[in-house]
């Protein structure tokens, strides 16, 4: 879009929900972009500019490019802007304009598959319960500089204190990983558990835009706690 | 969750990894070994979701529980801040889902102020509380860019399990949880191999 004269008319619109905070009242200062580590990153395209092709109702143009993608929704632009400009609602929207099968990468699956499936990455049931219980039985014995006698992963177990997720990148592919809060939940005698389905702890639903799974994913984590009646509910990172 | 659930909040507690952690340690139920950590120095890694974000939504950051849990791991004197820190410190640059977008050219650009910010501490370790955040640093950064000293990057809970001081528990209570245990893998129906255990 650069160079080219765009004509606006009175049927430019976004289809955003726009409220003044997402976008027309930025004055354009560029607070936002100077200090955005993506700039640069995306020829024709930055965090005011974004911005700006919003308010003049373009948001086509910026849900097209990968702009909304490249941007992490780190929210330091948001945190500077002297309007108050609330960016990260604005681009996060434009993720969601993004047509789904039009979703860079994995995400979109995973969070289909999370749906469908209970966690991003489609591990079955008894595969994960078996791998807790052989990691549970190396905490147990094999660490030689810390072994955790008694130690083991408490599955949909009710009246809990803790209830706590996974995320499935760890029994996916770094298991030992895992091991890092069982020794502080051993050492500090917590009564804790996971429930052996929709255990899943992160949600990309949150990056894709895509608020519908977002919720579904929250209200699993809340079914799961109030099944085996678990009194606190560690948030995830 | 505060949006879509807020009852939530009265049904449970609800607390996040920097509530937990701060709990134990004050509370005494996990004892910390800071000679763990002799020699090492240490900086900070802020993920944009717990504190600029948590700020916006919440006016709530975890800056001073995150910092409290560290100086239970470390002496103060081997602690480096990072420049520019809290609030307005810099993505590691895999935020937003990053890790698995197909711009991983982008992604790897953006984390070169976070290399560098990194490499001016001259730290050690640099601690990562978030998985996105330390899959960049770990897997990404320190393989393209130059990060001067600095050679692990650990989880918080990973940086804790390190320093803490595991003490077995007795022999009745290793009784009373296989016994759970054994109950819990019946009603499973887990089978491990080795019979010994
Ligand atoms: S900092 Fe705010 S007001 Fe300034 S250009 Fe960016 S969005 Fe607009
Ligand atoms: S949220 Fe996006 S636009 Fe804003 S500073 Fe971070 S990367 Fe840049």
């Amino acid at each position: 879009m650069q160079n080219e004269t765009i004509r606006l008319s009175q049927e430019t619109k976004s289809r955003l929900e726009l409220t003044p905070e997402m976008a027309s009242r930025c004055y354009t200062c560029a607070t936002c972009s100077s200090g955005c580590p993506a700039s640069g990153l995306v020829p024709g395209w930055d965090a005011r500019k974004a911005i700006r092709a919003v308010s003049l109702g373009l948001d086509q143009e910026v849900v097209d490019s990968k702009w909304p993608w490249v941007c992490t929704l780190c929210g330091r632009c948001q945190y500077a802007c002297p309007q108050g400009i609330q960016i990260l609602k604005t681009f996060r929207g434009l993720r969601s304009l993004r047509e789904r099968d039009q979703v860079p990468g994995p995400l979109h699956k995973g969070t289909m598959m999370n749906l469908e499936r209970g966690n991003n990455l489609g591990i079955p049931r008894d595969d994960f319960l078996i791998l807790l219980a052989e990691l549970s039985v190396e905490l147990m014995e094999d660490d030689e500089e810390k072994p955790c006698p008694g130690f083991y992963v408490p599955v949909d177990k009710e009246n809990a204190n803790v209830i706590v997720t996974i995320n499935s990148k760890e029994p996916f592919s770094e298991p030992d990983d895992l091991k890092f809060w069982w020794q502080i939940f051993y050492a500090a005698k917590e009564d804790w558990t996971v429930s052996s389905t929709n255990w899943e702890g992160v949600n990309w639903g949150l990056f894709t835009g895509d608020d519908a799974s977002m919720k579904e994913q929250v209200h699993r984590v809340l079914e799961n706690a109030r099944r085996l009646k678990a009194k606190t509910i560690l948030y995830p990172e | 969750m505060k949006t879509w659930f807020p009852e939530a909040f009265e049904e449970f507690r609800v607390v996040s990894i920097y509530d937990l952690l701060v709990e134990y340690i004050q509370s005494g139920r996990i004892k910390l070994d800071k000679s763990r950590f002799a020699g090492h120095k240490v900086t900070l890694h802020e993920p944009c979701n717990y504190f600029r974000k948590s700020a916006a939504a919440f006016g709530q950051d975890y800056s001073s529980e995150y910092r409290y849990i560290v100086k239970n791991c470390f002496e103060e004197a081997d602690i480096v801040e990072m420049y520019p820190n809290g609030l307005n410190n810099h993505c590691c640059g895999a935020g937003g889902g990053a890790w698995a977008m197909p711009y991983s050219q982008e992604r790897i650009a953006y984390g070169k102020d976070k290399a560098d910010q990194i490499k001016e501490t001259g730290a050690d370790i640099v601690v990562a509380p978030c998985h996105n955040c330390r899959d960049q640093i770990m897997k990404s950064l320190s393989k393209e860019f130059d990060m001067g000293n600095c050679k692990e990057t650990l989880y918080l809970w990973e940086l804790v399990a390190q320093a803490l001081i595991i003490e077995p528990w007795s022999e009745e209570e290793v009784k009373r949880s296989h016994a759970l245990r054994d109950a819990q893998y019946e009603r499973d129906g887990v089978e491990l191999e080795s019979e010994e255990f």
